[in-house]
């Protein structure tokens, strides 16, 4: 072999090498902080907590980052499910604030981010899975749910975000401006005008009920989910109330759950219970 | 259909299904049967029957049941928990599941308060307590609804002690959940699951506070019963609910 190539393959082979440890150290280096690589997809991960794994996906619409669960408001999941479960979270895929990054894929918005759901827990070895999600965590759950029937056991959808047909715009006009300025700041390579086309995918084409899945999926989806709703502009009741009255195998939470904030742990214990009934059910 | 007997105390009783057991409390006050049960706002049997031992029973002198008893008109709710109780030693379950509706709050309560080890969940649906603003609703209820009926019934009966007995349980120290004191809810470690109701014999606020107080507590949606399509909602949590706190199987008793 020519030695030059020879070289450049020891160089590569010494490199993956040292890719591989570092990855492994950082496992190693605490249950905080490590990164799912696939591709030009770089995910920021935590785990905390042992047993069946549960997948949490904080609020924050495309600035959902793992900090976002770790607020005590409403509640902490991790410290809320971490003596039961294996909780796992991730920063978004190129929200800011986070340490995630990956293409702006403009056709496929919802799907980009599905993918890096399911291709994590697929890195962790995880097949059967929960999942609980605040806000944009809830089109989230219901694309998973679509995509990934049989590796769901059960999904607890927190204060979820859904279409208002008196606000259509309401998603994008926030993400335009709350999440796309700061976001082309710190990626030189992507422009206004990409972010515009890929808000326009995700909340602008054919937005209705909860942007990834239509009622008639819904309707006729297996999985039991719990829904707790709110009622903000961004996660109207209506619909919150519509899809738990269309999933054949829907719970809900009492509402408000979150004012006065000592109905909070009712709440909580109603997640814990859903959780352990579905799990028991599962094994 | 089977009796459970002791002393002057004969108790009907059914029971349907099996797995861990569940006894369920029918609604109507004092004339609280098992016929009542499939007239709830869900059947509890058809529901549960396919996961759990369910046990239930006509109250002791309801009328249009055939369980009769002694009126003991210094421990009226005492002795219908002795029968609850009772039934379940007689069929010598020890750890067991309980869901009651209406009256069945206060007896849940009572039972737990006396069998706290027993009772492993409990869901009250609907459930009776004191309205400071009608304070004699359930005392006149029962005195035309279910006295006259049972003194016709049972000539050792006179309505002078259906008054006592009514005024034991309704009128002295009327309060709360009747049965127990907030403090007792706000120490109980029992898990309890409640579906509020607001009729003037099912007080939301006294179903909010259990809720509030009880460290273990649960709630469901209010409204749950209208539109009844949302009845299918709070069935499906009580199912989670009493998976969640059944036992393993070989802890079952």
């Amino acid at each position: 072999m020519d030695p030059i190539r020879r070289k450049l393959l020891k160089t590569g082979a010494a490199a993956t090498a040292m890719a591989a440890a570092q990855s492994v150290f950082a496992q190693q280096a605490g249950q905080r902080g490590s990164f799912y690589e696939k591709g030009p997809v770089r995910i920021h991960y935590e785990e905390e907590g042992s047993g069946f794994p549960l997948l949490l996906i904080a609020g924050g619409g495309l600035n959902s980052t793992i900090a976002g669960l770790r607020r005590p408001d409403p509640f902490n999941p991790f410290e809320e499910f971490k003596g039961e479960y294996r909780c796992i979270a991730a920063d978004l895929r190129n929200a800011n604030g986070g340490q995630s990054s990956g293409p702006l894929e403009v056709d496929r918005p919802w799907d980009s981010h599905t993918d890096d759901q399911l291709g994590l827990m697929d890195h962790l070895r995880i097949d059967k899975f929960m999942v609980m999600g605040f806000c944009i965590g809830g089109p989230f759950i219901w694309n998973l749910l679509e995509r990934a029937p049989d590796r769901i056991v059960a999904a607890v959808l927190a204060q979820p975000s859904g279409s208002r047909p008196e606000a259509r715009d309401l998603f994008y006009e926030n993400n335009i401006k709350g999440w796309g300025p700061e976001f082309v700041k710190r990626r030189p390579e992507v422009t206004m005008e990409t972010v515009d086309r890929y808000l326009t995918k995700m909340y602008r084409t054919n937005p209705d009920f909860v942007f990834t899945v239509t009622r008639d999926f819904v309707r006729n989806c297996r999985t039991p989910v719990l829904i707790l709703p709110d009622d903000i502009p961004a996660h109207p009741y209506a619909v919150a109330m519509e899809a738990a009255m269309l999933a054949p195998k829907a719970e809900v939470s009492m509402f408000p759950w979150k004012e006065p904030k000592e109905r909070i742990p009712l709440a909580v214990r109603q997640i814990r219970s859903f959780l352990r009934a579905h799990r028991l059910a599962s094994s | 259909m089977p009796f459970y007997e002791k002393g002057p105390v004969r108790i009907n009783y059914e029971e349907a299904g099996s797995g861990f057991p569940l006894l369920l409390i029918a609604g109507g006050g004092l004339n609280s049967v098992m016929a009542g049960l499939p007239r709830s706002p869900f059947n509890p049997i058809e529901e549960f029957k396919g996961e759990y031992r369910c046990v239930y029973a006509d109250l002791r002198n309801a009328n249009a049941g055939q369980s009769s008893g002694p009126l003991e008109v210094d421990r009226p709710w005492d002795s219908h928990t002795d029968d609850h109780l009772g039934l379940m030693d007689h069929l010598r379950i020890d750890k067991f599941m309980v869901l009651g509706f209406c009256i069945g709050g206060p007896f849940i309560w009572n039972l737990i308060k006396r069998a706290p080890d027993r009772v492993v969940a409990a869901v009250p649906a609907q459930p009776v307590g004191f309205r400071p603003e009608m304070p004699t609703v359930l005392y006149d209820g029962s005195m035309t609804g279910w006295g006259p009926e049972l003194v016709k019934r049972r000539p050792d009966i006179t309505m002078e002690m259906v008054e006592k007995y009514l005024t034991r349980m309704y009128r002295t120290n009327p309060d709360f959940v009747f049965t127990v004191t907030r403090d007792f809810v706000r120490k109980c470690q029992t898990p309890v699951l409640i579906l509020p109701d607001d009729v003037p014999a099912h007080p939301y606020a006294v179903a909010m506070e259990c809720a509030m107080l009880a460290p273990k507590a649960e709630v469901s949606i209010y409204p749950w019963k209208e539109p009844v399509s949302r009845i299918p909602l709070a069935v499906r949590q009580i199912r989670s609910f009493l998976r969640a706190h059944r036992p393993p199987a070989s802890a079952s008793a």
